[in-house]
Formats: structure tokens, sequence, C-alpha cells
């Protein structure tokens, strides 16, 4: 009797033991960020709920983690689940096909609980759902503090031509029209340029330079780098703009230095009441009242209006390597699933980290990202963001052209020239 | 006639020190000053909420609160960082140190027919950028099996402190008389004694000189350590620090509070050993 119950006893622990899965996650955080309790506890409680997954998890941000996650594929050592750009931010993750395919191992019953465009494989540069994005997001959104420009005698300005009349008033009393702090660089091209080539050149304009069938010297083009010349020399936005670091911009803002301040969505994010302090930089109420969240305006020489730039968010990857149907790829999919869940997805809605592209998912708002579903909804017809179409060492002369645009020491013409020369040279390393 | 002219002389003299004095004093407030701010900066804001730090940037702390220490400490998790810190920073200054200086012995006193090309081999690492080093030495890692072990971040900051370290005392030890050397082996010394009695006392200063470098560049490590470990317990300081120092970055107030943390180290390490930090740079510039 004794030696049954040891044999039973040693038979359901060795059964207890084989059932736990260790799942390896490179998750992307920052400590310093809205929302990063909420998060935290978010992967605690994915823990509690499935106890017999222990998540080893490898935190990192930025450069270390693409670098990081760089050296595991050169390795082959991918972590099980880790989180992925749709675009050429992890283009070896895409390109060597190093994901599973999470439209198969989801299934599309899962997956009709999201937006047509997150589950479009054609929105990823591996051609397949590498990642399921937990956003779409809008690189180019006009912060407009409507009062500061009611103040002033100013209707909420609908054309270039309204931002240009706004100039010797607001700039007699030491106010910026529309401020776009560059001194990073991308945001020029990001927040501010990829609308205006999106408007002006067309998404064809950058499939066909690609393709080999258009050059960034061609008038489309440049014409779109003439429209950011003028922003400047009109005084909308101020050369001094390129001084001003990315992070120096909501507080700027919200000091009333500018009346429009030109960002990404994800910026509503800076605005969230501070847990520490209980305040936040613009009053909420304020915020609901007196500020708007607007495309940017009509353009000349537009040939495709209502254009604004947007892109395919980040979202979670699970490595290839797994075994089919083994314990390990059925955990990292329920992982996936509870990181999808609409519980997971409300907390991160609500702590300002994005709009999240799962099906009706609904979460207590500040003012100003409780205005993001509107300006979607206002502003259907997308365009590319550059980076998110261009290689890095393509984008980067553009990056660089759009600051010495800002700061008045290059053309469009030359910065148009810079452009392609980097293109072909970049192409011919391809090759 | 002459005494006045005497004076004169002396006048203009004075007058000429006086103002080189002044000129130097200016120089070097100035060059003080472009220190000590962005610390002082740095330490002023970290006192501060985000908030009250995005409407006033560089004014004093109205109400100065330390949540912002509190929360970097925990979030950074600098209990677990700071002890590996000390860790492979006590223990790669101290074999650098060591390997470097019975190398340099070795390079400088003992010439082979092959010394040249084996010191070439190591100095040339001193090329090599991090970049170009951080795959293949993940990849050879994970091969040997030590991939999130201390041996690992050991063996690796050692052998790119080497190239340097090597380099240095070979060049400073070729400045010791070899006629000591020589005197030593006739008497019937051999190369360890001669290490060990007379090249290891004289070669204190590039050895304090050495671990300055070391000090400082290990502590502040971060490409190596962020390639050749993945667990929190295995980390060093500067991975927690750069959890708050994204450029997408909302949260000032705990993002400075985490860089003063992770400086003030190195700050009571200078003031500890100010006086040897400066004899030592000055052993490293004026060599043997």
């Amino acid at each position: 009797m004794k030696k049954l119950i040891i044999v039973a006893l040693m038979i359901a622990v060795a059964a207890s033991l084989q059932a736990q899965v260790t799942l390896k996650v490179l998750n992307y955080q920052q400590a310093d960020q809205a929302g990063y309790l909420e998060d935290v506890a978010i992967w605690e409680r994915f823990e509690e709920l499935n106890p017999d997954i222990t998540l080893e998890m490898e935190i990192l941000f930025n450069d270390p983690y693409h670098e990081k996650l760089q050296a595991y594929a050169a390795a082959g050592t991918l972590p099980d689940v880790f989180y992925v750009w749709p675009g050429a931010r992890s283009a070896v993750i895409h390109e060597k096909k190093l994901a599973k395919d999470l439209g198969k191992l989801l299934g599309p019953d899962y997956l009709k609980n999201f937006t047509g465009a997150a589950t479009n494989p054609k929105n990823q540069l591996g051609g397949y759902l590498v990642q399921l994005p937990q956003s779409f997001t809008y690189t180019s959104v006009m912060y407009v503090n409507v009062k500061l420009l009611k103040d002033n005698g100013f209707a909420v300005p609908k054309t270039y031509a309204d931002l240009k009349k706004m100039v010797p008033k607001l700039k007699a009393k030491g106010i910026a029209v529309m401020m776009l702090p560059n001194k990073d660089g991308w945001p020029g091209q990001s927040c501010l340029f990829s609308t205006v080539a999106g408007r002006i050149a067309g998404d064809k304009f950058f499939d066909d330079v690609l393709a080999g069938k258009a050059k960034f010297t061609d008038k489309a083009f440049v014409d779109s780098l003439k429209v950011v010349e003028d922003l400047y020399k009109d005084g909308i936005i101020q050369r001094s703009d390129n001084a001003i670091g990315y992070g120096e911009g909501p507080g700027l803002f919200a000091s009333g230095k500018a009346a429009i301040f030109l960002d990404g969505d994800w910026r509503t994010g800076a605005y969230i009441t501070d847990k520490a302090s209980g305040k936040a930089l613009i009053d909420p109420k304020a915020q609901a009242s007196d500020f708007a969240l607007l495309p940017i305006v009509a353009l000349p020489g537009e040939k495709f209006p209502g254009v604004n730039s947007a892109v395919a968010g980040t979202g979670w990857a699970v490595s290839g390597s797994l075994p089919a149907g083994s314990a390990k790829e059925e955990a990292a999919a329920r992982l996936i699933k509870y990181l999808y869940s609409e519980e997971v997805q409300a907390i991160r809605y609500s702590t300002g980290a994005y709009v999240p592209t799962r099906l009706g998912v609904k979460a207590t708002l500040e003012p100003l990202p409780a205005m993001l579903p509107g300006f979607y909804a206002a502003n259907p017809k997308t365009s590319y963001v550059i980076d998110g179409v261009l290689d890095p060492a393509v984008y980067n002369v553009i990056n660089d052209g759009l600051v010495a645009i800002g700061n008045g020491t290059k053309t469009a013409a030359v910065v148009a020239k810079e452009v392609q020369a980097a293109f072909e040279a970049w192409k011919a390393t391809k090759k | 006639m002459k005494t006045e002219a005497n004076v004169r002389v002396r006048a203009r003299g004075l007058l000429g020190s006086a103002l080189a004095k002044a000129a130097a004093y200016l120089v070097m407030g100035t060059f003080t000053l472009m220190t000590v701010y962005p610390l002082f900066w740095l330490t002023m804001n970290s006192f501060k909420t985000t908030r009250e730090f995005q409407v006033n940037m560089l004014g004093l702390p109205m109400d100065p609160t330390l949540e912002n220490f509190r929360m970097a400490w925990e979030f950074g998790e600098f209990s677990k960082l700071f002890p590996n810190s000390f860790i492979y920073t006590i223990g790669t200054t101290a074999l650098v140190i060591a390997l470097s200086v019975l190398a340099g012995f070795a390079f400088a006193k003992i010439p082979r027919r092959v010394t040249k090309w084996i010191y070439g081999s190591f100095v040339v690492g001193i090329l090599l950028t991090i970049n170009t080093l951080m795959i293949p030495l993940f990849i050879e890692v994970t091969i040997l099996g030590i991939y999130n072990t201390r041996l690992a971040v050991l063996l690796v900051y050692v052998g790119a402190g080497l190239p340097i370290g090597i380099y240095l005392s070979t060049e400073y030890i070729r400045g010791i008389p070899t006629a000591l050397v020589e005197s030593a082996r006739i008497d019937g010394a051999g190369y360890f004694t001669i290490f060990r009695r007379i090249i290891l006392p004289m070669a204190a200063p590039v050895a304090t000189t050495l671990a300055i470098l070391q000090i400082c560049s290990t502590w502040n490590e971060f490409a190596l350590i962020n390639i050749l470990v993945s667990k929190t317990e295995l980390k060093s300081l500067p991975l927690g620090i750069f959890k708050f120092s994204s450029s997408l970055s909302t949260d000032y107030g705990k993002q400075f509070a985490a860089l003063v943390i992770g400086m003030a180290p190195m700050l009571l390490f200078y003031v500890a050993f100010r006086k040897q930090i400066t004899r030592g740079v000055a052993a490293g510039a004026v060599k043997g």
C-alpha cells in the first residue's frame, strides 16, 4: 500500500512538473512612461491566472531592445514571445520569417475581434501576420489651443492661409503659431512631412520609387519639401524649433507658448494626470473645453486632400521555433490572447498608451485621449509614415534634410538630390 | 632713474601676472561651471514633480519631493543592481591591472622574437568598437553555455579592458631602467621575484591610472552587459538607469532621480580618491 502511495505521488509530481511551462519573454517597457505600474500589474495578473506558466522576462527599451533582438535572431535563440514593429525596425524578424503567423495561430474567429487594418497582412513588412498591432497610430496630429486662438480673434484654422494670417499678431505676443520640436530630427519627418508628402506626392509615389519607377528628385517630392520650406519661411513654424528637444514640447504647449502643437496621437499620454502629484500638464477641465485634436490644415498643391500619415502599431509575436502543437506554443498563444484581451486593452487605453485595435474596448479616459476615437473617425484616409516604408539609410537623410530646411541652410531641391543619392547608395547595397 | 625704471618694470610684471591670473581663473571658473552646473541642474530637478519640472525647468523646486527617488529605486530595482555593479567593477579592475602589469613586464623586459607580434595583437584591440563585437560575443557566450552568468560578463569586461591596460603598462614599464632587471638577474633573481620586488612597486602609478580608467568604464558600461545577460539579478546599474531614459519619456522626475542615483557613487568615488586620481592621471600622462 505504502509503495502504491509513493508511486502515485511520484506520478503526480512528475505530471505537475511536466505541465509547468516556462515562457521566455522579451518585453518592451520603460519605467518613466505613464502607465508603467499598470503594465507591471498586467504581467503579474497573467501569472496569477495561469499558475502552470512561468514567465522569464527580460525588459528593455529603445535601441538596446532592438540590438538584443538582433543578437537573439543572429544566434538563433529568440525568446518565445517578443515585441515587434510592423516595418523596417524589425526587418530581420519579417524578412527571415522568424515569427509564427498569428493569423494561423490565433485563428479567424479570434481575429474578428480586431479592426481590419490590424489584421491585414499587407500592413506588415513580412507580408503575413508577424505580430498583431495593438494600435493604429496617426503620426501627425495638431493639438490646438482653441481658447488661445479665440482670445486673439482667430477661429480654428482649416487652411494654410489661415495659419499664415495668424503669424503677425501671435508673433508680436511671443506666441508660436505651430510648434514642432525637431531637435531630434525624426518629428519633422514623422509628425509633419509624412502627411505633407502623403497629400502632395501620395503613397503611390513611394511605391514607384521603391520599384525604380520614380525618383526623389521628381516634382511631387520636391513640392512636398517646398511646403515645409514655406512653413518656416512664412514664420508658421519657427526656425528655433529645431533647438527644442522632443520632450520639451508638451510643457511648452501647456504653458501657452504656441497656439498649435504638432505631434503624434501618442502624445495625448503626456497630458494625463500625473499619479505622483495628482496634477496634469493641462487641467482636465481645460482640456475638455479649450483644446482640440485636428488634422493638419489643407495645404497648397494637395493632390490627396484629407490624408494623414498613419502606421500599424507595434505588437506581440511568437517565436517561429516553437514546435507546432507543443505545450509552449499553447502557453504562448494563451499569453498573446491575454495581452490582447478586452481587460488588458482597456487598461492600456485608459493609461493613454494607445487606442486599441481590439473592437469594443471601453475605458474611462481623460479628455485629450478621449478625443482620439473621434479624430480617427473623422479622418479615415491615411498615408505612409516615411520611416515605416523606407530604410533608415534613406529616411535619416530625409530627417537631416528637413532639419536643414528648417534652419534655412538647404533648399528643397538640394535635399531632394541628397535623398535620391542616399536611396541609390542603399539600393546598390541590396544588389 | 634706474630705480624708477625698475619699479615700472616690476609694476608691469605684477599687472601682467595679475591679468594672467585673472584670465586663468576666468577660464577655470568657466570650465568648472560647465561641469558643475549640469550636475546641479539634474540634482535640483530630481526633487521636482514632472509637472513642476515642465513649467519650471530652471528654478529651484517650490515643493521638493523625495517620492521620485523612492519610485526610481523601486522601479529600477537598484537594490539588485548595485551589488552586481560593485562585483563587476572590482573584479574587472583587479584582473585587468594584474594581467596588464604582468603582460607589460613580459613585453617590455623579456623580449622574444614573437613579442612584437603578440603585443601588437593585444594593442590592436584598442581600435575595435564595441558595436562590431556585440553579436559575435553574444553568439560565443551562447555556444560556450555561459550566457546569463557573471563569468561571461567578467571575461568579456577583462578582455575589453586588456588592450589599453597592456599598452599603458608596457609603455610605462619600458621606462624603468632595464639595468635594474639585469642586475637582479645577475644576483640570481627569477622573473617572478623581479616582478614582485622591483617592477610591481615601481608600476604603482600606472596601476592607479588603469584603476581609474577601468573603474569609470566598467561602472558605466551598458552595451556589452545588455547583450550578455537577461536576468535582472545579473544586470548592473546602467541597465537600471536606462529604464528611465527614453526620448519619449514623460516622467522626468523619476528619470532625473534615477540618474542622480547612478551618478552618486562615481561622485563619492571622486571625492574620496581625488588626490590619488589626480596623481594617477598625471602619472599616466608622463610615462616612466
